[in-house]
């Protein structure tokens, strides 16, 4: 059996092996805090998400990255990711719209343009990509795109489940001690809490309740100290490869920073997103040997709680999609059923 | 004897070595000759009997000692703060941020543009000097104000204002300043205050920052300055605080100094002035306590101080030197109150 990386929707019995993966993950990963109620509780909405139990304005589809070999059939936690489908229609979604204010004088000879922050709702109601996180020890072969980008696969082939906008936030700047300079400037000043502290309450689903601690009126941006204001839509630098490939697959920066730390708020319209409108359905062919010729595609089938995606060597532009049996029963596809396929560099498409 | 008249064309010497005197904050004294003339022009219109007043009046006031004919002080009224405009203040504001669920509650502290002030009479242009200090002289020059402001009640609002200096240091640099106002205008303290001085401060509107300012994010020499009077001004804001000015509302939105406020009526002075018929007594009178006294003329307006026996209901009785000076005869008005 060769080794194959493979996404699926979660289950609870990935639970040990998440709480495992979470404790490597420090501050900043918001959205999986290291605490086992609490991940239990994401697992359980993704499941009831899956099974549609669960009311809309709560739901959250989380999958797993598996290595799945001779060693490890059922396979190995490597990473985790996520969709919520909307946000902010349960708890209100907060983030600081950058924007700023010309105070002018032609009189006195007078031209200032000042930065500000306003507290805004503007992403409620949008799908968000959010709780990324790969394993340090597979951060290779392509892991980490496959990880993130075949949930775009699932928000192309579920479209009706998800908003027409999709926004990803990006974790910002904090030092070796996890204090974030932009926290220390601001938001420590409204609470009395570590940086931490509020991250992880935002992270068991408090950030509205944190949120409506901070300032409400817009702010000067100059008001903050200059480390504060340097961090302002910047993001960490162990998040820059993400924010690469959201990049490529066209999310911007559109101006909307965190509330608490002040990484940048990346948004995309779904329809145009590259991996969306690239990707295609064509038929799976059951073949001996796996196919060598091409590029790296990421493989989908078309179910919805059976999700499960993977990565294939396939020529650009092709009309079928060669597997091996074992790729296609990982894949939980049949000879001739539609797959959607998608080449998974922006390059090859 | 010194006595609190308005001032005339001819006291602009006097007024300019005053001006030049006085310390920087006094933005209605300005070092500027054409602007003392212009300042003293306006008065003596304003203080005109017969005048239909419109609420831009400006009455300005000087202590003069009657024997030298020396001015000792200057102290004035505006009748509407921001007259043809918005006069703007920063008000302290209690912002309660709270969440039970999170067992947190901050009072967080926060400053508001407003224009609440406008139109409220503006007690302007106090300077005295210094040799006295420690003498009743500065309640004549500050509250004597109070009793024309009384006698000419119409020409006024119901509320009554006063700014006062904020702290700076003595090249005039002001820490409120350098943390707010300096991002906007690019220019220092003295600057901005000069442009301000002898005009409108209209352009304060386009260039202040409108929403409210958080003062946990100022600097911690900032944060002092808030509502902190300049010492050198400590003898005339404690006249006003004494008079039941409220100091803790509105601050100037340059130099963060405190600006004070009330309603005329509940002033002490106002409250307990008298408005009453004079004798004047053939020589002088022997007993009694010294009372603040000014006539009810307009531009002929005079006041001082001097020991009076005042009773109720009936006319006081005034030394002879003290009719003169008032320039009242038996069977006139004037207005005492207890110094």
């Amino acid at each position: 059996m060769t080794t194959t990386m493979l996404l699926r929707p979660i289950a609870l019995s990935d639970l040990p092996a998440l709480i495992e993966l979470v404790g490597r993950a420090g501050v900043g990963l918001t959205t999986l805090p290291p605490n086992q109620i609490e991940l239990r509780k994401r697992i359980e909405a993704s499941e009831a998400t899956f099974a549609g139990t669960t009311d809309p304005r709560d739901g959250l589809y989380l999958f797993v990255l598996l290595e799945v070999s001779a060693a490890a059939p059922a396979g190995k936690l490597a990473g985790i990711c996520g969709v919520a489908p909307a946000v902010g229609l349960r708890q209100p979604w907060y983030s600081y719209r950058v924007g700023q204010v010309v105070h002018a004088s032609q009189e006195l000879n007078i031209f200032t343009q000042t930065p500000t922050l306003f507290l805004s709702n503007d992403h409620t109601g949008h799908s968000e990509l959010c709780s990324l996180f790969l394993d340090p020890a597979y951060r290779k072969d392509k892991n980490g795109v496959l990880l993130s980008k075949s949930r775009l696969l699932f928000l192309a082939q579920h479209r009706g489940h998800f908003a027409d906008r999709v926004i990803a936030e990006l974790r910002g700047v904090t030092d070796a001690n996890g204090k974030s300079p932009f926290w220390e400037s601001l938001g420590r000043h409204f609470f009395s809490m570590e940086f931490a502290h509020a991250d992880y309450l935002t992270g068991i689903g408090k950030k509205s309740f944190v949120a409506e601690l901070m300032p409400k009126h817009p702010l000067y941006t100059s008001f903050l100290t200059p480390e504060a204001q340097a961090v302002i839509g910047v993001t960490h630098e162990l998040t820059r490869p993400a924010q690469a490939m959201l990049a490529s697959e066209g999310f911007r920066f559109a101006g909307h920073v965190d509330i608490f730390d002040a990484g940048p708020v990346v948004e995309a319209v779904v329809d145009d997103i590259g991996a969306v409108k690239a990707s295609r359905l064509v038929p799976a062919r059951i073949v001996d040997l796996p196919n060598a010729d091409g590029v790296a595609h990421l493989v989908s089938n078309t179910h919805y709680g059976d999700f499960r995606a993977s990565l294939v060597t396939l020529p650009t532009g092709t009309q079928a999609c060669p597997l091996t049996a074992e790729v296609a029963a990982l894949l939980k596809v049949k000879d001739g059923e539609d797959v959607r396929v998608a080449p998974l560099s922006t390059r090859d498409r | 004897m010194l006595i609190l008249r308005p001032s005339r064309i001819a006291d602009l010497p006097e007024v300019v070595r005053i001006a030049e005197a006085s310390a920087i904050g006094i933005t209605s004294l300005p070092p500027d000759r054409d602007k003392l003339y212009d300042k003293i022009r306006q008065s003596v219109e304003s203080f005109e009997p017969d005048r239909d007043v419109s609420g831009e009046e400006t009455y300005f006031f000087v202590l003069e000692d009657a024997a030298t004919g020396r001015l000792m002080g200057t102290s004035g009224i505006t009748a509407e703060a921001g007259f043809h405009d918005r006069f703007y203040s920063y008000r302290n504001e209690t912002i309660v941020h709270a969440s039970q669920e999170l067992a947190v509650s901050n009072r967080i502290h926060a400053l508001h543009l407003c224009h609440d002030l406008t139109g409220y009479a503006l007690l302007t242009s106090f300077w005295i000097d210094p040799s006295l200090y420690d003498t009743e002289w500065p309640q004549l020059l500050s509250r004597g104000r109070l009793l024309f402001l009384r006698e000419y009640s119409q020409r006024f609002g119901d509320k009554i204002a006063a700014e006062n200096p904020g702290v700076c240091d003595e090249q005039g640099r002001s820490p409120f300043w350098d943390a707010v106002g300096r991002r906007f205008f690019n220019m220092d303290y003295p600057q901005a205050e000069r442009l301000s001085g002898g005009r409108s401060k209209t352009f304060i509107a386009e260039l202040m920052p409108h929403y409210p300012i958080y003062v946990p994010l100022l600097p911690a020499e900032a944060k002092l300055a808030i509502g902190q009077l300049h010492p050198v001004a400590e003898l005339p804001f404690s006249i006003l605080l004494a008079e039941g000015f409220d100091a803790d509302t509105y601050i100037d939105i340059f130099d963060g100094g405190p600006t004070v406020e009330a309603r005329i009526s509940m002033l002490r002075s106002i409250a307990k002035q008298r408005r009453l018929q004079v004798t004047v007594a053939p020589d002088d009178v022997a007993a009694g306590r010294p009372h603040l006294i000014s006539n009810v003329s307009a531009d002929g307006f005079r006041a001082t101080i001097a020991t009076l026996k005042v009773e109720r209901d009936s006319p006081v009785l005034l030394p002879p030197a003290i009719a003169t000076t008032l320039g009242v005869e038996s069977g006139d008005a004037v207005r005492v109150v207890p110094l």
